[in-house]
Formats: C-alpha cells, structure tokens, sequence
C-alpha cells in the first residue's frame, strides 16, 4: 500500500526542489530572500541549511540582472530555479524571458538549451492592489517555447515541479500565495506528473466547466451547489497551460454540450479566450450555447476587499454563469 | 567638445613584436583582412537583396576582439551584441556557415533562424539583439565557471558605450562584483549608440574609469585600433582574472569606419572627422609595423588581403547555391523536449 503524507502546498513545492537538487547536483536555487530568510512564502524553508550558500542563493533585489544570469547559467550546463517573490516582478525582468529564455534554442538552431524553471506567486493575493496582484500567463503565454504550469493542489505541484526542473527548456511555474497552506494527502514515494495532461476533478453530464490554480476551488464549490440543484457540473482542471491539453476538454464539451470557463486573469485575450476559440474550432456542432466566460473584469485591481471580491470570479459569478447557460 | 581624460595602458610594441611569434602576427592579420573582407562583401550582398533584416559591421574594430580572441582562447565563454560577425568568426564558425545564416540558408550557423544579429559557436552565447540584454547572459557563465570548478577561465562580454545607460549593464556589475564572477565587461567605445554621441548619453567619461571603482572592480582603457595595445592589454587582464577571480571592466576607444547599421548613412558625423579617424585604420596601422619590422612585405600583404577577399567570395557563392530551410521545418525546434 502507497504511503501517504498530508502536506501544504509549500511543503510539496519544498519536496520536489529537494529531491531533484538530490537527484542532480546542478539543480540550484536562486532568488531574493530564498536562503537565510527561508523565503518570502517559506518555500524554501530549510534548504540553506541542509544544501548550503552554493546551491541557495540569496540575491539582490536585481530580478533583470540574476534572471539574465541565471539564463546564461543554464545555457552553460546548470539547471537554475529561480524564484520570483511574486510573478508580479518578472515584469522587471520581461526583456530577459521574453528575449531571451524562450528564444534561444530556436534562435541558435538548436545550439543552446535554457533548462531553467521560474517559479513563484501568480495572481491575487489578500488585497495587495493595482500593481501586486497580475496573472501573468495570458501575457507569457503569447510566446512560444517554454512551457506554462498552473497546478491547484499539492499532489499535482509536486509532480510537475519535479517534471519542470528536468525539462530542458524553460518552464514558467505559476504558484499562489493564498493557496501555500493548502493541505492534501499525497504520496511520500518519488512521483512526477507529464506537463500537458488536464484532469478531470469532479465528472458530470450537463456542463464542462474549465479553469486552473486557485480558481480551480471556486468552481468546485459552484458545482457543488448546481448539484443540490439538480445540475451535473464536470469540472476540469487544466493543470498545464502550454501546452495546452484541449483533447481533454473537447471530449468533456462534446458530451455535456454546454462550456464555461473561468480564468483569474482578465477577460480581453485571455487564456479564456485562447481556450474558448480551440473548444469553438473543435466542438462548434456539438454547443447547444455560445461558450461563457467568467473572467477578471477590465479593471487595475482594486484594493477594497468587497471591490477584490467583486472584480475576481467569485462563487457567485460562476453559478450565475453556469445557470444562464442552459437557459439560453 | 571635451575630450574625456582616458589613462590608456601602456605597451612596448617593439618589446611586444619580439615576444609574440610572427605567424601568430600574420594569422592575425589574415584574420582582421577575412573580417574586413566578410563585412564588406556581405553588404553589398545585403544592397543587392541578398541578405535582409538588420545588418551591424564591424569595420574599424576588427583589431579588439582579434587580440582578445589571441590571448585569452577559445575555452572560455563569449557573449557579444548584435555586432557579431567577427566574433563568431574568430571562434572558428567558418565563412561559409556565417553568409550562408546572413543568407537565410539551412547551411547557416543557426539553421537560418537567427540572422546576422544571432551568431552562435560552442563557446558562443550569442549575438544579442537587444542592447544591453546579454549583459547578465555572460555574468550566468561566469557563474556556471565558478559553480562547475571550471578554473583559469573567464567569461568575456562584449557591449557597446551605448549599453552603458542600460539597467541590466549596472545590475551586472553589482551582481559580478558581489559574487566575485571571473567576468570581463568590455565596453566598445566607437562614440556613437546608433546616432546619438556617447556624451550626450552617458554621464560619467571615461566610462571604465569612471564606473569600476563604484563597482569595487579595476579598469584598465585600451587604444582599440592598436592591436599591440589590445594585444598587450587583454594579456595582462585575463591574468588578472584568472588570479584575482574579480571582474574587470575594460574600456576600448575604437571607431567603427560605418554606420550604425546598413541602413545608416552617418549624416550625423562629417566626412572629415570620419577620414581622419580612418587614417588610423586598425589593419593600415598593423600593417605599417609589421613591414617597419621586415615581418611583411606589400606584395605579401596584398596577396593576403585577396587570399581573404577569394574566401569571403567562395562563401557566398556556397551560401547562393545552399538551399532556404523547408518551411515544413519551421514548427521544429521550439522547444527543447
């Protein structure tokens, strides 16, 4: 029988990068506040002491300098993680990805690998406002060649941390600061989960419902008061964002007909959006209604918590969604 | 205009041409000849249609990275801007795979996907398009060296005075110095970021000895249209890394004899001031010494220069002749699985 653990979310994040630093002596951590302050999240709590100042690196508040540095580590044999205190500062540091990490192996024709993982809070957190609270991977997601991780709980973090840090290309790994504490009884025995596989959380016959990371707990709490309703909501979790697994929700749409999909970023050319045009190209006979969308409204977040609540998808957002649906 | 007060590194060129084997001299001037010749054939190329997209030469700065490339070797890492032709070439990238990547050909250094912006070789990070942007690129390798255990080798980074007013140049710096990173920053002085005079972009003159005592690194200004003073130079800085494991910033005033780009016709600058920074012609000037010094005869030099010129024409008639990628190819290669 599997032995099991029950561990947060950070702990699980922790495991992975433990394991693979174990596995691989070029794994390494880079970052502000990851060694001696045990990282702003506690992520990386403990790994100083056990791995040392070599391979837990503190950095300056510089993310456009150690990101490039980092990128060139990796390109001369070293397999970096770094860590953006929240994904909000990779903005500091968007010539260095964008240029750089997700170029240079086509750029070069092949000569060059960027096996490098950039992970870190993404999103919203507990009214933290306009500048500290953006989704990057719609912005991200534009580019090709790197591949784009949103897990929701800490079986799936684990698992594709693990997968991450041994792709040999870059990896943008989508955490959330309000979902660190999340606990969830996972194995203790070394596993990965393959990047670019959906799941199907909660199955149902009436409604596919599609959305990742810390919405992902919204819309199962919808489904859950649409089956006190009397409707069958299946609930998918994408898990990976690029590649992005349609077979998965295409063949859930092409049974219940009926598609919502909720995203915490906004709403103009979303991920949403990119998903909802894949599911018309894909399944447009089988709609028996337009695809909806619950998305962040067009607005810088607002600090105010009930203005935070209002402008995110909410529970109530998603149930009114997914009640008009069907009512055509 | 002032001209800023540089403290240039001084050399003995006469002690330096009994110290360093003549072929090494002529391979040298062949080298900065098939430089020459490579930047000068490929844009007529470009004006015939042959090559399109940005094309940056590097005429007139030929002696710097080919001293560079002679005393410090091709195990270490180098990383340069999107004036890279000669860089790669130096490295050992062959003429053929260079015009055949400016080409657009399956042949070229990059299979055709990085143009003449992005030249790469083993040793290569690149061709960089973005100023300023590969500047930490190189500090990662100097970092990896340290990491690895990788001794008595360094990472050497090439950028333009115009990437001096960039973030990411100061952010390396701190981060360099701070983690000791056996990394050598050479500023590329030619006066000009596209077309805007280094004085009215840049703060602090000279540049080198102005910023690396903020950076607790030392500074040394080189003549870069003397190879003997590159040559001499980059000796004694390489030493200096290798023993010291500290970075060093290196400023080297050179001229670049076109415009910032192809497409650039200079009218920023006269032609007078231009002729008489052309008088001191990097390949003219090693030239001039080596026949000084019976090391070299015109005859020979002009059958060198021709030797070169019949290189660069080869190398474009092999990248006429090779063929474009099969676009059924284009989707390939994205992402590293």
């Amino acid at each position: 029988m599997t032995k099991k653990q029950e561990i947060e979310i950070r702990e699980a994040l922790r495991q992975a990068i433990d394991e693979e630093m174990t596995h691989d002596d070029k794994v390494l951590v880079m970052g502000e506040e990851v060694a001696e302050y045990n990282g702003a999240y506690k992520v990386t709590k403990g790994l100083l002491d056990k791995w040392g100042p070599k391979r837990i690196i503190d950095t300056p508040i510089s993310e456009n300098g150690f990101t490039g540095l980092a990128i060139g580590a990796a390109m001369c044999g070293l397999r970096p993680i770094v860590e953006f205190m929240s994904f909000n500062f990779s903005f500091v540091a968007a010539d260095q990805l964008i240029s750089t990490a997700c170029k240079q192996h086509y750029m070069s024709g092949g000569r060059f690998n960027v096996p490098i993982v950039f992970r870190g809070p993404n999103g919203a957190a507990a009214q933290v406002s306009c500048q500290h609270s953006h989704c990057v991977e719609s912005i991200y997601g534009t580019f090709p060649g790197w591949y784009i991780i949103a897990p929701s709980n800490a079986y799936d973090a684990k698992g594709l941390l693990k997968s991450a840090i041994r792709a040999n290309c870059p990896v943008l790994f989508l955490e959330n600061e309000l979902d660190y504490g999340k606990k969830m009884e996972i194995p203790t025995h070394d596993y990965t989960i393959p990047i670019g596989k959906a799941k199907v959380v909660r199955e149902g016959k009436h409604i596919t419902l599609v959305s990742y990371s810390r919405m992902l707990k919204n819309c199962l709490e919808a489904a859950d008061e649409m089956a006190k309703r009397g409707i069958e909501v299946e609930v998918i979790d994408l898990r990976t964002i690029k590649p992005l697994d349609i077979g998965t929700v295409t063949e859930s749409v092409k049974r219940t007909h009926f598609c919502v999909l909720v995203e915490e970023g906004h709403l103009f050319a979303g991920i949403c959006a990119e998903l909802g045009f894949q599911v018309m190209e894909h399944c447009l006979d089988y709609l028996d209604a337009p695809i909806v969308r619950v998305c962040q409204r067009e607005t810088p977040m607002p600090y105010s918590k009930p203005m935070e609540y209002a402008t995110l998808p909410n529970k109530e957002r998603i149930i009114e969604a997914l009640e008009n649906i069907r009512k055509g | 205009m002032n001209k800023p007060q540089y403290h240039y590194y001084q050399s003995d060129t006469d002690k330096l041409l009994s110290e360093i084997n003549n072929d090494a001299l002529i391979a040298d001037l062949k080298k900065m000849l098939l430089i020459r010749n490579f930047e000068t054939r490929a844009e007529s190329a470009y004006q015939q249609g042959k090559i399109g997209g940005f094309y940056h030469a590097y005429t007139g700065q030929e002696a710097i990275q080919t001293a560079a490339m002679r005393v410090m070797g091709d195990q270490n890492w180098w990383t340069t801007t999107y004036r890279c032709h000669a860089l790669a070439l130096l490295l050992g990238v062959t003429p053929n795979e260079a015009m055949a990547e400016l080409y657009g050909k399956v042949t070229g250094n990059a299979k055709g996907r990085g143009g003449s912006m992005h030249f790469y070789h083993e040793k290569m990070l690149g061709g960089f398009g973005i100023v300023g942007g590969h500047i930490p690129v190189a500090a990662g390798a100097a970092f990896a060296l340290n990491y690895l255990g990788q001794e008595n080798l360094a990472s050497i980074c090439f950028l333009g005075d115009g990437a001096v007013a960039q973030g990411a140049f100061h952010e390396t710096l701190n981060l360099a110095s701070l983690w000791d990173l056996p990394c050598i920053f050479v500023v590329e002085n030619n006066h000009w970021g596209m077309g805007t005079a280094v004085s009215r972009a840049i703060s602090l003159e000279p540049i080198a000895e102005s910023m690396a005592p903020a950076y607790k690194m030392k500074s040394y200004t080189l003549d870069g249209m003397d190879y003997f003073n590159c040559y001499a130079g980059f000796k004694e800085i390489y030493e200096e890394v290798k023993k010291t494991k500290r970075p060093v910033i290196v400023e080297v005033i050179t001229e670049r004899f076109k415009g910032h780009s192809v497409s650039d016709p200079g009218l920023y600058r006269s032609k007078e001031d231009l002729k008489k920074e052309m008088e001191r012609d990097p390949i003219f000037l090693l030239k001039n010494t080596l026949i000084l010094n019976n090391c070299l005869t015109e005859d020979k030099f002009k059958e060198y220069d021709k030797e070169q010129r019949e290189i660069v024409i080869q190398s474009m008639k092999f990248a006429e002749e090779s063929p474009f990628p099969d676009p059924a190819t284009l989707e390939e290669g994205v992402l590293e699985e």
